[in-house]
């Protein structure tokens, strides 16, 4: 592949900055190019694109390696990684962009419930800054002071996983509520489910083998000699399902793709 | 004419699910705090797990895949947790990647809190590859040219200046993947990884039941249940992690939800019953 001879010298590291802006610039200039477009000339490109790219790793996954196990595409897949990286990296900014757009505009217009957009955009900003800030300072870039420390902790440690582990563990109730209501023996079938359900979820933990030394083993029959073939047969159709969808949306086939 | 008030089965059959959350709550509390320890039977993927990090020599080099986030910290944690803690006494040498952003700074974190009970220091018996946004191009990648791939750890130091990675250039170098994960993302390892490094899987509870066809297909070497392989695991260290400390509650939790099945189905039978009688 192509690359900058000394990128740590003065000069490379101004081709470097001049290529970084060329793209910037030839990037900025396509999104008003793209909205120029008709519909149907927007569709033409989105369609090549995705047929191209995708049929680029189709065609570096099915071909012969030699005995560097590579073929001649598989050098290609590290450029191809840092473009997927980028075009995440823009579509983060795109959503960011687009997120604090909306709630800017529900506060100085003070529209209804613009409280929670306010709120939103502190936690943002609040966030935002120490955790760039942080990772700044893991990389030795910036100094890590007790109130960026602390902060960090505060923020991330004490508040985000605190609350996004509490949410998820509301399923546990919400699992016996719905367990009490809804599992109702009305048939053979049901009975027999409940029953083995009830072997495998006392099974599986070690109050079961607290209670009978038999009950783990027949909670690990029930795994792998009942579920597992049943999962095998269940895959096996997604996996033909996901085929069929992944060539319909290789080929801008799927409605809504375009 | 007096009509007759509810029954005791029908003012079962409604009752009000903030009693239920209430009963929930205090089972779990209470089982947390009780200092009960019941011995697990360990499942055979557990059991194929802990061997297979037994075979492991000192220095050999392990990529744990860490993407969960706080959501399933829960299962998760005690699971890396225990894994860690088996490496370093194996005194094998770990990388650490996260398809999942807040998993960066979770495992990064964990495994900086961990590492020093073991003596490893970071860049010479581990490191963090940091955040990747599409783990099949990153594995392929890694497979043809991992210092390419990474470029820089999470500190910003070029991983090809690791003292951990000094002449290692591909995946095909690693004697093991552990995928610890919430969601799908074994096949891709699997797909994609060298055929001849080992992978182990440490999913969460609800994500087990698919992984039983990899486990008999020889695709996954061992398997990790959720919190209670994590405890079962633990037993095996010998050690009292977060899977010991959690399992009472999800052992009584799963006994409270069997008897409020019963009760429920008890309260429509004898309800019904009840209205047959009544004509």
């Amino acid at each position: 592949m192509w690359q900058i001879q000394n990128p740590n010298t003065p000069t490379g590291q101004l081709i470097l900055w001049m290529i970084v802006l060329g793209a910037f610039i030839m990037i900025m200039g396509l999104v008003p190019l793209l909205h120029a477009l008709p519909p149907r000339g927007r569709r033409a490109i989105i369609v090549i694109i995705t047929f191209i790219t995708g049929l680029f790793f189709a065609i570096e996954f099915f071909l012969p390696i030699n005995k560097e196990q590579k073929n001649f595409l598989t050098d290609a897949i590290q450029p191809a990684q840092q473009a997927v990286q980028v075009i995440t990296a823009l579509a983060l900014a795109l959503g960011t962009y687009g997120l604090v757009r909306l709630h800017l505009r529900n506060v100085v217009q003070q529209r209804a419930q613009w409280g929670y957009s306010l709120v939103l955009l502190i936690s943002f900003v609040m966030m935002a800054t120490f955790s760039i800030t942080n990772t700044l300072s893991e990389q030795g870039l910036v100094e890590k002071t007790p109130l960026l420390e602390q902060g960090f902790k505060l923020l991330f440690d004490y508040t985000l996983v605190q609350l996004d582990a509490a949410m998820f563990s509301l399923i546990a109730f919400y699992i016996f509520s719905a367990a009490y209501r809804a599992f109702r023996i009305r048939s053979v079938e049901a009975g027999i489910l409940m029953f083995t359900a009830i072997v495998v979820m006392i099974g599986v933990v070690p109050l079961g083998a607290t209670i009978s030394p038999y009950l783990p083993g027949v909670a690990n029959w029930i795994l792998t000699s009942l579920n597992a073939p049943v999962q095998r047969a269940i895959e096996f159709g997604v996996g033909i399902g996901g085929l069929a969808m992944a060539i319909r949306l290789w080929l801008s086939l799927e409605r809504g793709v375009t | 004419m007096q009509t007759r008030g509810p029954s005791i089965w029908e003012r079962m059959l409604s009752i009000d699910r903030r009693i239920l959350y209430l009963l929930l709550f205090a089972n779990i509390v209470l089982f947390l705090l009780l200092p009960i320890r019941m011995r697990a039977a360990v499942s055979p993927p557990v059991q194929k797990f802990y061997d297979e990090i037994e075979k492991l020599q000192p220095g050999d080099l392990v990529m744990i895949s860490s993407n969960w986030s706080a959501s399933t910290l829960a299962e998760n944690q005690p699971q890396l947790e225990a894994v860690i803690r088996h490496l370093m006494r194996k005194k094998a040498k770990f990388t650490l990647i996260s398809v999942e952003a807040q998993s960066r700074d979770i495992s990064y974190r964990l495994a900086s809190r961990l590492t020093p009970e073991g003596g490893y220091e970071y860049g010479r018996d581990w490191a963090h590859f940091g955040f990747v946004t599409n783990l099949i191009v990153s594995i392929k990648g890694m497979v043809n040219n991992l210092p390419d791939t990474i470029k820089k750890d999470v500190r910003g130091t070029p991983v090809s200046e690791l003292p951990l990675l000094k002449g290692i250039t591909s995946l095909r170098q690693y004697k093991m993947i552990i995928d610890v994960t919430p969601s799908a993302t074994v096949p891709f390892w699997i797909s994609y990884a060298p055929k001849e490094t080992k992978i182990l899987y440490c999913p969460t509870s609800v994500m087990a039941a698919e992984a039983y066809t990899f486990l008999d297909s020889g695709q996954i070497k061992g398997m990790i249940t959720g919190a209670k392989g994590a405890q079962e695991y633990e037993q095996l260290l010998g050690i009292v992690g977060l899977g010991t400390r959690f399992v009472n509650a999800i052992s009584f939790s799963h006994v409270l939800i069997i008897l409020f099945i019963f009760l429920g189905n008890l309260a429509l039978f004898m309800n019904r019953r009840q209205m047959r009688q009544e004509g």
